[in-house]
């Protein structure tokens, strides 16, 4: 059914026509399988195909485009493209459309072109159906039938939603909260606006509702929670809180499953939750919470490199483990949620990297150390320098020898020049804390002989 | 005519008790506008009194002589006077009328400076400073004028033996402005940046309703300073006036823009933004002061390598501080080792610098000395505080405003109530400033 | 003008209080209103402030000279040229302007002490500066010849490395008192005291 990625668990949920690979249509023109791999320049180039069948709904469909946009390569632009307009036609969003047609600007033959009757017919449809559900919804708020009434809205946010009107979407989506009357009700309020929230890029909102489902009074089931989990670590993410963010994703059950594939994929929650992890925990909570965790091994085992990256940080297999990094860092910079946090994630896992190779020993010697970070000798120098100043790590280097020697503060020295520090300082205030008094108190004198 | 002589003739006859001359000194106030009206003829009449046996009388003539309004023709008769009565006078009976001893010293100040002979009148500045202060501590009007005079005829040195004596007490805040901000600009002359430092930072954070051009000034010569010693410039204590809190940054707005320039660290930088308001800064004479600051820079660069490195090559270390040539980075090191700022040798053979810790152990005598005598001064301040905590504790406007039920006198510890009742009516008697003076030594004494 | 406190401090050689002396007869004689500064010896004075390392006295005594005087007196110009060369660091300078100019009877033994102190603690700067430094610098910096230098410094301990012509220092050992007094102990008693109360 999917492409051939890493063992996909659990069938897709949602419409047949979620489907990428296959298509209806049978396009002599379709260049032959496997068409996003053209010539790497590094690193295995992405899969579009296998990438796209991870998910459903928009989320697909953006997704997409963003590769499109991003690529930088015409093969995987186009194919990419192909992708959107296949799914965007089984749909019934015409504005996306016309701007995806314009986009492949006619590169991939007649069949790609702008079909006006299609447009006709959808935007006809959409209409009447509009019109329908808005008539519905007076007379259900004539009868004043609550649940109707939530339902009414409901459909008529999902209709927007649809047509790719996100923001009537969200409101009708806001307007079911005073209709609701189980908690199931509210769940899946919540539910819908995170999606519509996470589009927009609306993050706050996101973490209100995230809270909000949370508040309810019915024990959530599992799927539920794991979703609200991976909500809310989106949220951290996007706010560039990635030690929240992480322990979010390290949250998510397994159950998640493919039951949120319209927002995140098993496998992103893997990569988010690993690298975010690495990135921000210390070795401590590195072991008790990602390698000792059973449940997030699950997601684990769907990205390997992910899971050997994290074990080789953790076994100080430096080399190695940035060797993963950048074979990944192509395709996760077309990730839509985390390119712009790419390169800090990186500079953080480095930097941690180097920190804990230093840690245990006396001395280091910088040719060692320079090949096992992949970098010259000068370059780990000006690392090491802007680290030391930071204060992240206590050593010095002899640039003669190239070395880094660890540093120990004496303390017996660092006591005795504080306390002559503090002496003076405090000297110096007292005095001129004396003589502002004596000023104040000849002033209120003043004031005082002033008022007699 | 009569009457002056008359009165020279009392003088002479009522100078041996300190009840003669009681009664001399009422004599001589009721006589007051007689003298001033005969100012033009007083000079003859001097050379007929002993300026130290008849102090007081020949204090009131000499000061309706200075008030004369031709006086700068006669200047160097009256300032020869006046140096002769400063050194022979009597103490006792100067501090009898000491605004008029103010008054002629500052006419002497004056027709000095107007005379442009500085020089002339810092010895005597100085002898009538200490004759007239009551102790060491007290800032007398004079201290400004003393230090006025030593700037202008370069006498640096001069002006530290007044200097280094501790004010406390201040009976005009006027004063105290001037001389701190004198008192700055001498220790910036003599490089001791520190003691600079306290005495601008007293002017800035000095009570005041309304900023004054002292305080401008001042503040321009603090950002410089505190650049020169820290590298960055501390914001306003909370005890600053709101005046200052308010309005200082905004009158000295290119010395604001040069200390955040400084911040970022780059030379090229820096040396644009020196080049930008170089008029102004020329203009408040604090060019000098701000080539210091540039050549701080450089010094603080190569600090902060002496963190990262233990041995660093002469190269390494011209290009981290752009300088041009390894030669020249030697001789920046040698000069910082020779002030010792830096601890550090040069191998010339490898080209190379070794960073040491600092070799100090603090075990020598000499250093058990230092440490003694903080320790000496700091209770010495400490007990001076203690004392302000009991004269204030035991005056009655405030006491009158103190209501709280458990006050017992006898008890020097403070309870909680009473030491936030303490603090509410400080805050509505007094000024935010003395309030602070109390919270530190009370949180002193609970630590 | 009476300059007996000034002439009796170069002829007892105490060099080191020389300036304070200068200073505080140069107020005393200005208080006076005497016209002093044709006959003051500035040179002297100048060389005090040099001798006892002021040089920020220095500077400012040297503004404060009238510009007549100043053209009028080669020795005092060549008085400030050590004390410039010492402002700005020019450390070989130093020796130039102490050799390059005939000294007076009165102040030839200042300047001897002088020069003799400044090669004393030149040597210092170095030896605690240096590891290792070149035989040429060394002359440089001690206003010797290359050979001279080198003999000065085999003396003192260093090690010729003749093919390179690099002397290695060796540092003195240092000694400092470590003794205690037993006024000491009172102190700490009168210290706990205090914090006690």
């Amino acid at each position: 059914m999917n492409g051939d990625d890493e063992g996909v668990v659990g069938a897709p949920i949602g419409d047949d026509a979620m489907f990428s690979d296959g298509g209806s249509v049978d396009d002599p023109r379709r260049p032959p399988a496997r068409a996003g791999k053209a010539p790497a320049a590094g690193g295995e180039q992405m899969d579009v195909e296998a990438y796209a069948a991870l998910y459903t709904g928009r989320t697909k469909v953006a997704r997409l485009l963003f590769i499109a946009e991003r690529c930088g390569n015409e093969g995987m632009q186009l194919e990419a493209l192909r992708m959107v307009h296949d799914e965007i036609k089984r749909g019934e969003d015409s504005h996306l459309y016309a701007e995806v047609v314009a986009k492949i600007g006619g590169r991939l033959g007649s069949q790609y072109d702008f079909d006006q009757t299609w447009v006709d017919t959808v935007d006809r449809r959409a209409e009447l159906r509009k019109e329908k559900l808005e008539n519905e919804l007076s007379a259900y708020k004539t009868n004043m039938i609550k649940e109707s009434i939530r339902m009414g809205y409901n459909d008529l946010a999902d209709f927007y939603y649809s047509h790719g009107q996100l923001g009537d979407a969200f409101k009708n989506y806001v307007r079911t909260r005073d209709y609701c009357t189980t908690s199931k009700h509210i769940i899946q309020m919540c539910l819908n606006i995170i999606l519509v929230s996470i589009e927009l890029g609306q993050f706050m909102h996101v973490s209100n509702y995230v809270s909000k489902a949370e508040l309810t009074p019915e024990q959530l089931d599992s799927v539920t929670h794991a979703k609200l989990r991976c909500a809310a670590g989106l949220a951290y993410l996007e706010t560039k809180k990635y030690k929240l963010a992480a322990r979010k994703f390290l949250e998510t059950g397994p159950e998640l499953g493919n039951n949120y594939t319209d927002v995140i994929a098993p496998q992103d929650v893997a990569t988010y939750g690993g690298l975010c992890a690495l990135a921000s925990f210390d070795r401590t909570e590195l072991k008790n919470k990602v390698i000792d965790n059973i449940n997030f091994r699950n997601f684990l085992e769907l990205v390997p490199e992910v899971r050997e990256l994290i074990n080789d940080f953790y076994a100080s297999r430096y080399a190695s483990c940035l060797a993963y990094l950048e074979n990944l860092k192509p395709n996760l910079l077309l990730d839509i949620h985390l390119h712009e946090h790419v390169e800090t994630l990186y500079l953080e896992i480095r930097h941690k990297a180097i920190i804990q190779y230093t840690h245990p020993f006396i001395s280091v010697d910088l040719h060692t150390m320079a090949s096992a970070f992949k970098t010259s000798v000068a370059g780990l120098e000006k690392e090491l320098e802007a680290l030391i100043t930071e204060d992240q790590i206590q050593a010095r280097i002899d640039s003669h020898n190239k070395i880094l020697y660890a540093r120990h503060a004496d303390q017996r020295n660092a006591t005795f020049q504080r306390v002559l520090q503090t002496g003076m300082e405090f000297e110096r205030d007292v005095r001129a804390m004396l003589l502002r008094a004596n000023l104040i108190k000849h002033e209120s004198m003043l004031k005082t002989t002033k008022k007699h | 005519m009569d009457s002056v002589e008359a009165l020279v003739a009392h003088i002479q006859g009522l100078s041996g008790s300190p009840a003669e001359v009681a009664q001399l000194h009422s004599l001589l106030k009721q006589s007051e506008d007689t003298l001033r009206s005969q100012a033009a003829r007083l000079a003859p009449f001097l050379p007929q009194l002993d300026p130290s046996a008849h102090t007081l009388g020949y204090l009131f003539l000499l000061e309706a002589y200075s008030s004369e309004p031709n006086l700068r023709e006669q200047a160097d008769i009256f300032v020869s006077i006046v140096v002769e009565f400063i050194n022979s006078c009597s103490t006792e009976q100067i501090r009898l009328a000491p605004e008029k001893f103010i008054s002629v010293c500052k006419s002497f100040k004056d027709q000095v400076m107007q005379l442009q002979v500085p020089m002339q009148g810092i010895a005597p500045l100085r002898m009538a400073l200490r004759k007239i202060q009551t102790s060491s501590e007290q800032l007398t009007p004079l201290h400004p004028d003393y230090l006025t005079l030593c700037l202008l005829a370069k006498c640096y040195k001069a002006g530290l033996s007044v200097l280094n004596d501790d004010i406390f007490e201040v009976d005009q805040p006027r004063d105290l402005f001037l001389y701190c901000y004198y008192g700055g600009m001498i220790n910036i002359g003599l490089k001791r940046f520190v003691k600079a430092l306290e005495c601008l930072h007293n002017v800035v954070t000095a009570p005041m309703t309304a900023l004054n051009e002292t305080a401008v000034e001042a503040y321009k010569k603090y950002i410089l300073v505190s650049l020169i010693l820290n590298g960055q410039v501390p914001s306003f204590p909370k005890y600053t006036s709101a005046a200052a809190h308010r309005n200082l940054k905004s009158y000295t707005q290119p010395y604001v823009d040069l200390a955040n320039c400084y911040a970022t660290g780059t030379f090229s930088e820096f040396e644009a933004c020196i080049q930008t308001h170089l008029e102004k800064f020329q203009s408040d004479s604090n060019l000098g002061l701000v080539k210091q600051v540039l050549s701080s820079l450089y010094k603080r660069n190569i600090q902060r390598l002496t963190q990262t490195y233990l041995t660093l090559s002469l190269q390494d270390i011209a290009n981290a501080v752009q300088l041009k040539t390894p030669k020249e980075a030697e001789m920046h090191v040698l000069r910082m080792i020779q002030d010792g700022e830096i601890f550090a040798t040069i191998n010339q053979k490898d080209g190379m610098v070794s960073f040491h810790e600092d070799p100090e152990q603090y075990k020598t005598c000499h250093m058990i000395e230092h440490i003694d005598s903080s320790i000496q001064r700091l209770m010495a301040l400490s007990k001076k505080l203690s004392s302000l905590d009991e004269h204030i504790s035991c005056d009655p406007a405030y006491l009158a405003k103190v209501s709280s039920p458990t006050t017992e006198s006898t008890e020097r510890k403070w309870s909680m109530e009473e030491l936030s009742l303490w603090l509410v009516f400080s805050v509505i008697f007094y000024d935010s400033c003395f309030l602070n003076c109390v919270s530190f030594y009370l949180s002193s004494q609970f630590k | 003008m009476d300059l007996s406190p000034i002439q009796s401090a170069l002829s007892s050689k105490s060099y080191s209080t020389l300036a304070d002396t200068c200073d505080e007869l140069m107020l005393q004689v200005a208080s006076r209103g005497i016209a002093y500064q044709e006959e003051w010896p500035f040179d002297v004075h100048l060389l005090g402030h040099v001798f006892a390392n002021d040089l920020n006295s220095a500077r400012y005594l040297w503004k404060s000279i009238p510009q007549g005087i100043k053209e009028s007196r080669p020795e005092l110009v060549a008085s400030w040229k050590i004390g410039q060369c010492l402002w700005t660091r020019d450390y070989a300078g130093v020796f130039d302007a102490i050799r390059g100019f005939e000294w007076s009877p009165e102040v030839v033994d200042l300047v001897t002490a002088f020069s003799e102190n400044y090669t004393k603690k030149m040597f210092q700067l170095l030896n605690s500066a240096y590891s290792t430094i070149s035989v040429g610098d060394v002359a440089h910096f001690l206003g010797m010849t290359e050979d001279n230098a080198t003999n000065y410094a085999l003396q003192q301990g260093w090690t010729l490395d003749s093919s390179s012509k690099m002397l290695t220092v060796k540092k003195p050992k240092m000694v400092a008192e470590q003794k205690l007094d037993p006024s000491k102990l009172q102190r700490l008693t009168e210290y706990v005291f205090h914090l006690e109360h």
